[in-house]
């Protein structure tokens, strides 16, 4: 197929251009630097406790969340309030029709970024839960799912220490890359997340994958927290004032 | 019974209205109804504002946003090149799947599907083919060589009653909203989509005709819920777990029953089923206008 094998030399172009150049726009004119417009809104579904909704890009995502209440009759006794998480993706979300419909690895991550951020002592033998749908995947699902998720819990007055927001990077050659779409984390060298609580300057989960060197790094991190503040300041100023529509 | 809104009725003055509304739902909405309003200060017969954008999704083919009071909905669909069935090979096929995922409401949880979800499935499925709005032979491109496979996926993401209502209009809706895609043959004779971005490549296109379905025949339903001698048209969620019973309509473009169903509870006259479908008429127009305000604004924000 003539137009298939162009498509993969536009690719490995785009890609040669990432890698290697200084600051080359990317597929949606964006620069290196730039995370995509957030928008985000309290409130989508009434019949939760509290819920969010975030669109950046492509990238469109529910949470809901439901609690404390009762947990389930097999759990153990516990001191401490229990945060479940489970995220899904609606069956049109991917290219292909179906993929990973129930994400168990997004879920038990999800848990861990959240987890150290939430007082569970203060609603204990009970149950949160906390489930995010993801109605379109454009990149970057799981950063956007976690600060989506900080951003319900708030909404539905879970006590937490601080709002959790989360922003990923890609890495290729020697450029570093923030908010990848799908196409950019398809063909990237390596990947990092940061999910942090701004006001408190602590990291709650980082993950890391592919090539990397030490001074890249610290690079990455760094861009990423200043990335989470930003995105922490849209996120407040939609609690405090939930109709005004807040997007950068 | 009677004594319970007796009971109540001393109690309520002195009780917070959430309080009483959460204690005694029933003698809550029995008091309203008695004076022809309900809890949310709609009039008996009187449905929910209804939104409907289309075209949420990108990445699909057709789909569309529905809002029936807090109820939402969107569906979406999908479109996959197959080889027709054998038994119909110049027919097209469908496959419709309604989902509750656990974040529409409190009682569904992750791996334990809502018990209405496969119901609802298999309703909308009958009503979508027995109404005749789909024409399957406009989903075949080549007989017995090339047809569509559409995948239609309903989510809600609100639960908040009358879900087969929003569901169903969000279907019609997403097949208004479906844009078939450009399909030519290789010189191998494989057959192929063209996709946005390659419409330059010189090609001979199969469909370049055949890119919208004819919707000729558009259902549309309404629910009515039943409570003693009140018909409570788009019942909410609150309604729904009080009332005795409800009866579903389906109305067609020229108004005829596509489908009554009335599952169970108590039992209704034929007058009351007679007051529902003219209830029923009612909505189809006013759902119809909605369908089709849509249609243009979508149509409007193209060309600007």
């Amino acid at each position: 197929m003539s137009h298939a094998r162009s498509a993969r030399g536009e690719r490995e172009e785009l890609r040669r251009h990432l890698a290697v150049d200084s600051d080359w726009p990317r597929a949606d004119g964006r620069s290196f630097h730039d995370c995509r417009p957030a928008f985000m809104q309290t409130g989508p579904t009434t019949a939760a406790s509290g819920s969010a909704y975030a669109e950046f890009g492509k990238t469109k995502v529910i949470v809901s969340v439901f609690g404390p209440r009762e947990s389930k009759k097999a759990m153990m006794y516990s001191d401490t309030g229990r945060l479940n998480c489970n995220v899904s993706y609606t069956t049109f979300a991917t290219a292909i029709r179906g993929q990973g419909v129930d994400n168990k690895e997004y879920s038990a991550m999800l848990h861990k970024a959240l987890e150290g951020a939430v007082m569970l002592h203060t609603f204990p033998k009970t149950t949160v839960d906390v489930f995010a749908l993801v109605l379109e995947s454009g990149g970057s699902d799981l950063p956007i799912i976690i600060s989506c998720a900080s951003l319900a819990l708030a909404d539905a007055g879970i006590m937490m220490y601080d709002l959790v927001t989360s922003v990923s990077v890609s890495c290729f050659g020697k450029n570093i890359i923030i908010d990848p779409t799908s196409d950019e984390e398809a063909w990237q060298d390596g990947s990092l997340m940061v999910a942090y609580m701004p006001s408190r300057k602590e990291i709650t989960q980082l993950t890391l994958t592919g090539e990397w060197s030490d001074g890249k790094i610290t690079n990455a991190v760094e861009l990423c927290m200043d990335a989470c503040s930003k995105l922490c300041d849209i996120l407040r100023e939609r609690l405090k004032d939930p109709s005004s529509l807040a997007s950068e | 019974m009677a004594a319970e809104t007796e009971a109540t009725g001393g109690l309520a003055g002195e009780m917070e209205v959430e309080a009483y509304r959460r204690l005694f739902p029933l003698a809550f909405l029995e008091r309203h109804l008695r004076e022809s309003v309900r809890p949310d200060a709609r009039r008996p017969a009187e449905a929910r504002p209804t939104t409907v954008a289309l075209g949420a999704v990108s990445s699909a083919h057709g789909s569309a946003l529905v809002r029936l009071g807090d109820t939402a909905m969107l569906a979406s669909i999908k479109l996959e090149l197959t080889s027709p069935p054998s038994e119909a090979p110049d027919e097209g096929s469908v496959v419709v799947e309604f989902h509750m995922p656990p974040i529409c409401s409190p009682l569904v949880r992750p791996g334990r599907p809502a018990e209405v979800a496969p119901v609802i499935t298999k309703v909308l499925e009958d009503i979508l083919m027995s109404s005749r709005m789909l024409n399957l032979k406009e989903l075949c491109l080549i007989n017995e060589k090339a047809s569509w496979l559409a995948y239609l996926d309903v989510y809600c993401l609100n639960a908040d009653g009358s879900l087969f209502d929003a569901a169903l209009i969000s279907a019609v809706a997403a097949f208004t909203h479906l844009q078939i895609p450009l399909v030519s043959v290789g010189d191998d004779g494989r057959v192929f989509t063209v996709g946005r971005n390659e419409g330059k490549i010189k090609c001979e296109f199969v469909n370049r005709e055949k890119r919208k379905l004819k919707l000729d025949n558009i259902p549309f339903s309404l629910t009515c819920a039943l409570h003693k001698d009140s018909v409570l048209a788009d019942p909410t969620a609150e309604e729904e777990s009080i009332i005795e019973t409800s009866v579903t309509i389906v109305l067609d473009s020229s108004d005829h029953i596509v489908s009554i169903q009335k599952p169970g509870g108590a039992v209704a006259s034929m007058a009351t089923i007679k007051e529902c479908i003219s209830l029923a008429k009612d909505r189809r127009r006013k759902l119809r206008e909605i369908l089709m305000d849509s249609v243009e604004a979508m149509e409007v924000d193209q060309t600007d």
